[in-house]
């Protein structure tokens, strides 16, 4: 029963490495797709051996503001998809097989569909004729067209469409592994459903939130052609900066920084999102 | 993603640039080297390449009995690496924008040989000695025609400026380019003397007019689609989209009163292997014949005088490039363009920012 | 509290889960449901706890009928299988839960977690997480957060499946003691026959959804009412043999005469492997044979054989062992058995 420590290592260290072994593949694929192009780019920004091109970002009042835009564009999506998310994950974990199954094909069929068709399907709902409005304005809500596009509320809607998905499915995971006995027992000791709610499965929960939420919001920050177009130039968001610098200035030292700026600006977003949910579980009473 | 900005080739009109900085072998065809099994040609893609496939492709097939393969999109990045590797894929390309001249002054491109692609018939200011100008295309005024009826819509941009006089939802592009033109002569400068752009003017200009704006476009599909949802009676945008709705019989027209021309442009890759049979299809292209079916279709003309003989009768005073129209309008400046973009459009993005 | 649960009857689908259950826990008593998985013993928790409406009957806590009640309303603590301690909370914060849920002022709180860790010998774990302590502890967590907002009942369903051996057997007496000293009126779940003899005032024996016999553990013990319970509950020599009168006839024994008369006609005869007797002990008894090893074991304090009588049914015996002691017979040996017919309990046919 307690063989020596030693008898026990060497084996758990070769199933180890084995495993390291089976994860190369994935690892080197990442490293050779994703990490070492992120090097070459942020490097390029520096390219010249000077921090020109990043002071370039960080001293201009154009980028800072659009940076901020876009830090609040994406906290405000996220924060709404949130608000949505969780009750449908919840719901979820609570739906009979059938529920279940239309429940993931509802989240799971925009994803079969390009985000570009899905901007101008909003763009047909949400415009001064569309659908929304046409319907308001004949059962007499409304006289005059309500601006739903071409607004900041317009870029919102389409970006939590497009991303509500990937904060439901890490909370529904989250919520799944909780073990039933938990909120059994905590009836069991006289929680009501709300205080179960809040105390066990809100907390309990909470790593998917964070992983839900660092997701959007990352990706949020990614986003340039729901904006573009549903803002109707209201809104300018960092990454369609980037494109811009890409793509048509063909400037890519400058883009290079400013995606490093965006990158280290995403880094201590992500730092501080994983505090906060460390933080939660000491502040719950 | 090429249809998200769109078809974006400008003009090599004043050509007088660049030409011959650098001088290659020519590729002479004395004898007729031996014929591949295909050739491939790379273009925007989607309704373009279809129609490509009917008029160009097809003919070229016919006459030489070698197969055209089409891929897409155009990739300027892509043709530097390929050019650059030494054995590029494509036989001909299209190239976006500005990056025809810069393809050039980069020497990516195999020099025209001008013993096989005839341009006798081309303005002469569209015989680049490397750039094959395969049509033309403009930024005009869309509007709606039951908004303004009978030819009271606004002619010209001072007009466009005007919104006492012509009230409505306006949409303009999200970019500076058309724009910056757009607003010197809605502030009286003449048509002949816009460049060099007076920025400082042109962003005055646009402060006045940028309240009425209720949507800066960002994807060529948008202004039509604005003009059809009523979300505008008033838009800029590239007249294909305009000429397909008035076709289609939509309440939607063109005003080509200072309207910004621009050319769609085509070059043979340096180094592939069948150069020979590119200017073979270069010289298909400006056939007038097939340029017909491609105006017909997409409303932007080829660059052959007599294509229009081909074209139907009623669809002319549709054509930017047709008489009565064309004086209307001004040839958007590329090399301008290439030198100051980047300026134009950090100060365009500053301009936007401030609200 | 008294625990009383009448006529309970619990469907899932096409399957009874507990096909009219009649049981009642004396305040203070100690009252284990044995059966194996399947038996509906935790169905019959869940619907004393709670967490199952059954389809018809009654649960009685005290002089109130609670079967409609939600299990928070009911004033019941539980010690889940695996603990169901809240993972994200401390010792101190699992313990201070069912306090909070109640409005029980701070102060009140902090001295009855510290009373409760003192009573399960955790004080210094107080701000542990759950992950960060043994099985065993997890489990006196447990009891501690059932018992601590002083529950009219305690439910235990499993608790000490997940640990091993040594653990089980010190916390199976601690429970024990704990309980008696609380006087907590207790309703305990198991599937180990062994847990449920040391542990139980009574024993209740599950099977197919109904109570197949409750009684003190050496009743259920030695004068199992059925088969099933004779074979459950320890080891057993289940013997078939045939009645007349007060004589039995068992195959490889001949006739016997038993103070009662059992019904005429075939019988089911139990006889503990501890009974029976081996060798020179066995001379004495009434009922001999000659049987020969088939295969020794040894378990440490005893030794278990298996055995053929000549003409019967293959038999166990458990014999003491002294250390010094020598094998009783050697695999393959002819040695005498017998057992005296007071030994013997005939089980009632079903």
């Amino acid at each position: 029963m307690s063989s020596p420590a030693a008898d026990r290592a060497s084996p758990a260290r070769r199933r180890e490495l084995a495993l390291l072994l089976l994860g190369l593949p994935a690892l080197l694929l990442l490293g050779v797709l994703f990490a070492w192009p992120v090097l070459r780019l942020l490097s390029m920004s520096v390219a010249d051996g000077t921090l020109h091109q990043l002071e370039r970002v960080v001293l201009d009042e154009l980028y800072v503001q659009v940076l901020f835009e876009s830090l609040k564009i994406a906290g405000l999506v996220t924060v709404i998809c949130l608000a949505l998310a969780y009750p449908v994950a919840l719901w979820l974990t609570k739906a009979g097989r059938i529920g279940l199954t239309l429940g993931m094909f509802a989240l799971l069929l925009p994803f079969w569909t390009s985000v570009l068709v899905r901007t101008y399907a909003w763009m047909v709902l949400l415009g001064r004729s569309g659908v929304i409005n046409r319907m308001l304005r004949d059962l007499g809500i409304i006289e005059y067209p309500l601006p739903l596009l071409h607004n900041l509320g317009g870029v919102l809607i389409g970006m939590v469409h497009v991303l509500v998905p990937y904060m439901v499915f890490p909370i529904y995971a989250a919520l799944l592994r909780i073990d039933p006995d938990l909120p059994r027992a905590a009836e069991g000791l006289g929680a009501s459903r709300w205080a179960i709610f809040r105390r066990v499965i809100l907390p309990l929960s909470l790593p998917g939130v964070a992983a839900g939420c660092a997701l959007v919001f990352v990706l949020s920050l990614g986003f340039f052609i729901t904006p573009a177009l549903l803002g109707g130039g209201q809104v300018m968001m960092i990454a369609m900066l980037i494109e811009q610098q890409v793509r048509e200035l063909l400037d890519w030292p400058f883009a290079a920084a400013l995606s490093a700026v965006l990158l280290a600006v995403t880094l201590v977003v992500y730092a501080a999102i994983g505090r906060l949910t460390k933080g939660a579980r000491l502040a719950s009473p | 993603m090429r249809q998200f900005t769109g078809r974006r080739p400008w003009i090599l009109a004043g050509s007088g640039l660049a030409a011959g900085l650098l001088s290659p072998a020519i590729v002479s065809a004395q004898t007729t080297p031996p014929k591949p099994d295909r050739i491939v040609v790379n273009a925007s893609g989607g309704a373009m390449n279809s129609i490509f496939r009917r008029s160009y492709f097809a003919a070229f097939e016919r006459l030489h009995g070698i197969r055209v393969v089409d891929t897409s999109p155009v990739d300027f990045g892509k043709l530097r690496a390929m050019v650059e590797s030494g054995n590029p894929e494509w036989t001909c390309t299209e190239i976006g924008g500005q990056d025809a001249m810069r393809a050039k002054e980069m020497n990516l491109l195999e020099p025209l040989d001008t013993s096989v692609v005839d341009r006798s018939d081309y303005p002469e200011n569209a015989r680049d000695s490397h750039v094959l100008t395969s049509s033309a295309y403009t930024t005009a005024l869309g509007y709606r025609t039951d908004a303004f009826p009978n030819g009271s819509q606004p002619k010209g941009w001072a007009e466009f400026w005007d919104v006492r006089r012509f009230p409505g939802p306006r949409s303009l592009r999200n970019h500076p380019a058309d724009n910056l033109e757009f607003a010197l002569l809605a502030d009286g400068v003449p048509m002949d003397q816009l460049y060099p752009l007076d920025l400082d003017r042109a962003f005055r200009s646009l402060d006045k007019i940028r309240p009425h704006i209720t949507v800066w476009w960002s994807a060529g599909a948008q202004p039509a689609q604005l003009l059809v949802d009523r979300e505008v009676v008033l838009a800029s945008g590239w007249n294909g989209r305009f000429y397909e709705l008035t076709r289609r019989g939509a309440p939607v027209a063109t005003e080509f009163t200072g309207g910004s021309l621009k050319s769609g442009s085509f070059g043979i890759p340096r180094g592939t292997r069948q150069a020979y049979w590119g200017q073979r299809f270069m010289a298909v292209m400006t056939q007038p014949e097939l340029q017909a079916v491609y105006t017909t279709e997409m409303g932007y003309p080829g660059l052959n005088r007599r294509t229009m003989d081909f074209v139907p009768a009623e669809l002319i005073p549709l054509m930017c490039t047709a008489p009565g129209n064309i004086e209307k309008q001004f040839w958007l400046d590329v090399a301008w363009w290439t030198a100051n973009a980047a300026i134009a459009q950090e100060r365009w993005n500053r301009w936007m920012l401030r609200r | 509290m008294r625990l009383e649960v009448s006529g309970i009857v619990k469907r899932f689908g096409g399957v009874t889960a507990l096909n009219g259950v009649d049981l009642a826990v004396e305040e203070g008593e100690f009252l284990t449901i044995l059966g194996p998985s399947g038996s509906g013993k935790t169905t019959l928790l869940k619907s004393v706890a709670g967490f199952e409406v059954p389809d018809e009957g009654v649960v009685r806590l005290g002089d109130q009928d609670v079967t409609m009640a939600p299990a928070r309303h009911r004033n019941v603590g539980m010690v889940f299988q695996n603990y169901a301690l809240f993972p994200h909370l401390t010792v101190a914060e699992n313990l201070a839960f069912p306090l909070q849920m109640r409005s029980v002022g701070k102060a009140e709180i902090a001295r009855r977690v510290k009373e409760a860790l003192a009573l399960v010998e955790l004080d210094a774990f107080a701000e542990r997480l759950p992950r960060q302590l043994s099985g065993g502890q997890q489990q006196r967590v447990a009891l501690a957060r059932a018992i601590i907002f002083g529950p009219a009942l305690l439910l235990l369903d499993e608790p000490f499946g997940a640990l091993d051996r040594k653990l089980r057997e010190s916390l199976q007496l601690e429970v024990r003691r704990l309980q008696r000293r609380l006087r907590l009126t207790t309703l305990f779940i198991t599937h180990d026959q062994e847990e449920a003899l040391i542990m139980s005032d009574r024993i209740a024996v599950m099977d197919k959804g109904r109570i197949q016999q409750l009684g003190t553990p050496s009743e259920v013990y030695d004068f199992p009412v059925s088969r099933f319970v004779a074979d459950f509950i320890g080891e057993s020599n289940l013997i078939e043999g045939t009645a007349q009168g007060t004589e039995v006839y068992v195959p490889g024994f001949g006739a016997l005469t038993l103070p009662q008369a059992p019904a005429s006609g075939p019988v089911t005869l139990l006889l503990r492997p501890e009974a029976l007797r081996l060798g020179a002990e066995a001379q004495a008894a009434p009922c001999r044979a000659q049987a020969t090893v088939l295969e020794t074991v040894f378990l440490g304090l005893s030794v278990k054989l298996r055995l053929r009588p000549e003409g019967g049914p293959d038999l166990l015996a458990r014999l003491p062992l002294r250390p010094s002691d020598p094998p009783p017979a050697p695999d393959g040996a002819t040695v005498t058995i017998g057992f005296a017919p007071g030994d013997i309990h005939v089980v009632p046919r079903g």
